[in-house]
Order: structure tokens, then C-alpha cells, then sequence
């Protein structure tokens, strides 16, 4: 294939690159048995991103001269890598990234309740409640390590914590059926929180299903997602995510376990749907 | 500081690969070049302007839906922002913005094995295309398969193929975000591309 002898060009930039040998493709090719096709072929990808050096470059284009199979090859290539582009100007247009919101360290204070269902960890900050979480299923190191990944500054004080204590005390005692804390959604994203603010909408003693909570922030088609926002739900019991269930009748998941969801629907009186099971 | 042909190292990685030609016809990294036009940010607010669209744009490429792209572009950043102190001055904060941005993604995936809903952006932009064309319908289709046909591929092939195409990173650094030999990383963009060409078969 060609001649093998450096050109002066070559030889210059032979010497740009040292040691580097030029035209590998070419000594390849040399070797007893080579075939020159298989070789050309396992190139053509290295050389459609552009990262051949100068000399295999050039000999793949003399062989793809010269050979239909290759040059097809090529071309194919040469065609999907048109196509991947055009796929992406199609996906994303112009990107703006929307605002960091993790700069700022905000105070989270923190404190613990017994309840029903075991120890709750409960944050709260100047805007409201922050962070419920089920305490058997976590110790509060676990706690107070993800709390300060989200960039909480962390104060033990009961206190702070007592209006949320006291009301869902209540709750749990059966005296409770709606929460009038104020919540703190800043560290959502703008769907989590539509999600939890329908998800809120639904009363005590009520169920809904993720596709009505898709319906209900005008994203029908987002039902999967809303599942994947309140197994996220931060604040779980106050913004009621146990009242979402699956369309099929079965009781769905829950984040701090399921028994923990058929707990707090029998406290609400909840009718399951005919047939309902738990899973 | 040249990449060397040596006969004897292995790629791993892609199966039924051989290494020869290769290794031994691809060009040296350029990592020099890149880190000569990415000086240090003085501050994480210059880091930010800098490489925030693109992230971002990663983020939604890799979860291909707005509501994880926003979680996985705000994780990463909020990681980088806590770490940036630490970084040493020579550091190619670019190329450490995508790695933590694939890693949080990678170790989320593996958490949450559950399939993702998609943004019914490419169906929207897909549908202005006029449908009595022949012609566009075709593309439509193929557009809607490349689509398929990406998902379809393993993760760190799509992860490399990503990085390479659409965001033109080295495969020094993209081996630094997959945490492989930089042949592997090669390996995998190239097996990537020979993966979707052969999906297509002969429609290209």
C-alpha cells in the first residue's frame, strides 16, 4: 500500500513527535497474514473522532481510495457521527443551567420524638421544617452527615423543634387530622415542590394516585416521577406522601418502609381501595 | 509525556477488541493543550460561570430528564463548591467538574436501579418536522433510534462516547472520570461507535 518511505514532511514532523514511529497502520499492514481491511476497519472510529496522528490518517484514506468495502465503512461511520450530532442539536437547544442553590450554609436546628413509629429526626430553620426522618432506620450521625452534605450548619435545640413535636404528638394521639407548621421548601427543586404541595392538598383520611398527582401539576405523563419525588419527600407524615398509591390497588413503596405507610393510613382511617393488599 | 505503542498493553475493557492498530495508531493525549487554555478560577463564582452551562448540559444529557439533570447539576456543584479550596492550583478543574458530575450520577444509578421517566423534549421537536416528507420521516425515525440505541449502551461506553463527542474532553481526563487506563477510555468511545453503527446496519 503506497510507499512506506517518509516523505521530507513526514520526516518533519517525525522528528516533532521524537521517537514516535510514523504511519502504525502502514507497519501493521507490513506484518506476515495482515489484513489490510481489518485493520483499516478497527481504525475508522479512532479516525471519525479525529484521533489519528497524521500518518495513519493519511493511510486510511489511501485505502479507503481504493477499497469499496472500506470506503462504505467509512461512510457509515461518517453518517452516524452526522446523525449523533443532529441528535443532539434536536435534544438540547441553548442549556442554561439553572441557579446553584447549594452556596449558602443555612442553620438547621435539630432535635428527636418518640412517636409510634419509632425515634423521628426533625430539622427545622428559620423558614420552617426541614427534615423528618425515621430514626430506626438511621443513626443520628447518618443524620447530622447528609444534613451537612446539604449544606446545613446543624444546633441541637429542642426547642426550635417543639411546635412540630406538639403537633404531631397530636396526630399521632388522634387529635390532629391537618398541620398548620411552616415548611421549609428551599432546598427542592421547583417539580419536587409542586409535587409535595399537591401531595399536601390531599386530606387526612384521603388517598390519591401518583398519576392524579401528575394530573394535579398539569404533567400527566410524569407519574413515574412523581413517585421518584416523594420517595424523596423530606418531610414525610407533615406532607403526606403515604397517601399516594400506586393505580393497581396495592398499597405502592414507601421510603421508611412500607408497614411505616400502613401504620399511618390505619391511623387515618384510610379505605383502602376494594381488593387493596399490602405489598 | 507521549503515548507510547508498546505491543504489549492490554486495552481490557471491550470484549472481542484488539488492541494492535489501535493503540498503536492513535495520536498521544493532548492534555498539555488543554491545561495551557484552562487557567485556575480564582474564585468557585468564576468556576461556575465557566462551566455551569456545560454541566448542566451534561447533567440532562446523562439523566435525560430535567428533574434529575437539575438534582445531579446541583450535587455536583454543591460537592465542587465544598471541595474547591482543596483543589491544588495545577488541577484541571474542568475535567474534576465532569468527573464528580459522572461519579454522583454513576453511584445514584447504581442506588436507584428504577427506570427514569424521559422529557418528551425530543418527541416535541421531533413532531415539527413535517411528516408528509418522506424524507424527514426517515430522519425522524433515525433520530428516534439514535436515541434508543445510545440508552441501549452500557454506561461507561455512553458515559465515554458522551464526554468524547459532545463535550470534547481528552482521554486522559476521561479516564480520570471513569477511573480506567486511557486506552480503556479510548475503547470505550470507540466500542460505542461501533456498537451504534452496527445497530443501524445498512441505513447509514
Amino acid at each position: 500500500m503506497g510507499n512506506d518511505r517518509p516523505t521530507a514532511d513526514e520526516r518533519g514532523a517525525m522528528t516533532a513527535y521524537h521517537t514516535e514511529p510514523p504511519a502504525a497502520l502502514a507497519a501493521l499492514a507490513r506484518q506476515p497474514g495482515a489484513d489490510e481491511c481489518d485493520i483499516c476497519c478497527e481504525a475508522i472510529p479512532g479516525y471519525v473522532c479525529g484521533d489519528l496522528r497524521q500518518f495513519d490518517a493519511a493511510w486510511l484514506e489511501e485505502h479507503t481510495a481504493s477499497c469499496g468495502y472500506c470506503r462504505n465503512e467509512l461512510t457509515g461511520f461518517r453518517r452516524l457521527d452526522h446523525l449523533l450530532n443532529e441528535y443532539e442539536s434536536h435534544r438540547c437547544e441553548a442549556v442554561t443551567a439553572p441557579p446553584f442553590r447549594g452556596r449558602t450554609r443555612e442553620v438547621a436546628h435539630y432535635g428527636t420524638m418518640d412517636s409510634p413509629l419509632g425515634v423521628l429526626l426533625i430539622a427545622v430553620t428559620d423558614q420552617g421544617v426541614c427534615e423528618i426522618d425515621f430514626g430506626r432506620n438511621q443513626t443520628l450521625a447518618d443524620f447530622q452527615d447528609r444534613m451537612r452534605e446539604r449544606g446545613f450548619d446543624l444546633v441541637p435545640d429542642q426547642e426550635a423543634i417543639r411546635p412540630v413535636v406538639e403537633q404531631l404528638s397530636e396526630y399521632f394521639q388522634g387529635t390532629r387530622s391537618t398541620f398548620d407548621v411552616s415548611i421549609d421548601f428551599s432546598g427542592l427543586t421547583p417539580f419536587a415542590r409542586d409535587v409535595l404541595q399537591a401531595t399536601a392538598a390531599v386530606p387526612f383520611g384521603g388517598l390519591a394516585t401518583y398519576s392524579e398527582i401528575a394530573r394535579r401539576i398539569s404533567n400527566p405523563g410524569a407519574s413515574r416521577a412523581v413517585g421518584n419525588a416523594l420517595g424523596r419527600n423530606p418531610i414525610p407524615i407533615i406532607l403526606p406522601c403515604h397517601r399516594i398509591v400506586p393505580a393497581d390497588r396495592s398499597i405502592g413503596n414507601y421510603t421508611g418502609g412500607v408497614d411505616i405507610k400502613v401504620t399511618l393510613l390505619s391511623l387515618e382511617g384510610a379505605v383502602l381501595p376494594a381488593g387493596g393488599r399490602v405489598s | 509525556m507521549f503515548w507510547r505503542c508498546g505491543g504489549n498493553g492490554a486495552i481490557g475493557m471491550v470484549e472481542g477488541m484488539s488492541q494492535t492498530a489501535l493503540q498503536a495508531a492513535v495520536r498521544p493525549s493532548e492534555r498539555t493543550a488543554e491545561l495551557d487554555v484552562t487557567s485556575r478560577p480564582l474564585c468557585f463564582d468564576e468556576l461556575l460561570a465557566r462551566y455551569q452551562n456545560e454541566i448542566f448540559r451534561y447533567s440532562m444529557q446523562l439523566t435525560r430528564n430535567s428533574t434529575d439533570a437539575d438534582d445531579l447539576y446541583q450535587e455536583t456543584m454543591l460537592k465542587a463548591y465544598r471541595a474547591f479550596d482543596r483543589l491544588g492550583p495545577d488541577s484541571n478543574y474542568r475535567a474534576w467538574l465532569y468527573r464528580i458530575a459522572t461519579n454522583t450520577f454513576l453511584s445514584q444509578k447504581r442506588k436507584d436501579k428504577r427506570e427514569r421517566p424521559l422529557d418528551p423534549v425530543l418527541d416535541d421537536h421531533l413532531a415539527v418536522t413535517n411528516p408528509d416528507q418522506p424524507a424527514s420521516m426517515d430522519a425522524r425515525d433515525l433520530l428516534a433510534e439514535v436515541e434508543q440505541f445510545v440508552q441501549r449502551l452500557p454506561e461507561k461506553q455512553r458515559v465515554a462516547l458522551i464526554l468524547r463527542k459532545y463535550h470534547e474532553l481528552d482521554y486522559a481526563s476521561i479516564a480520570g472520570t471513569l477511573n480506567s487506563s486511557e486506552e480503556a477510555a479510548r475503547a470505550n468511545v470507540y466500542e460505542a461507535l461501533r456498537k451504534l453503527r452496527t445497530s443501524f446496519g445498512d441505513r447509514l
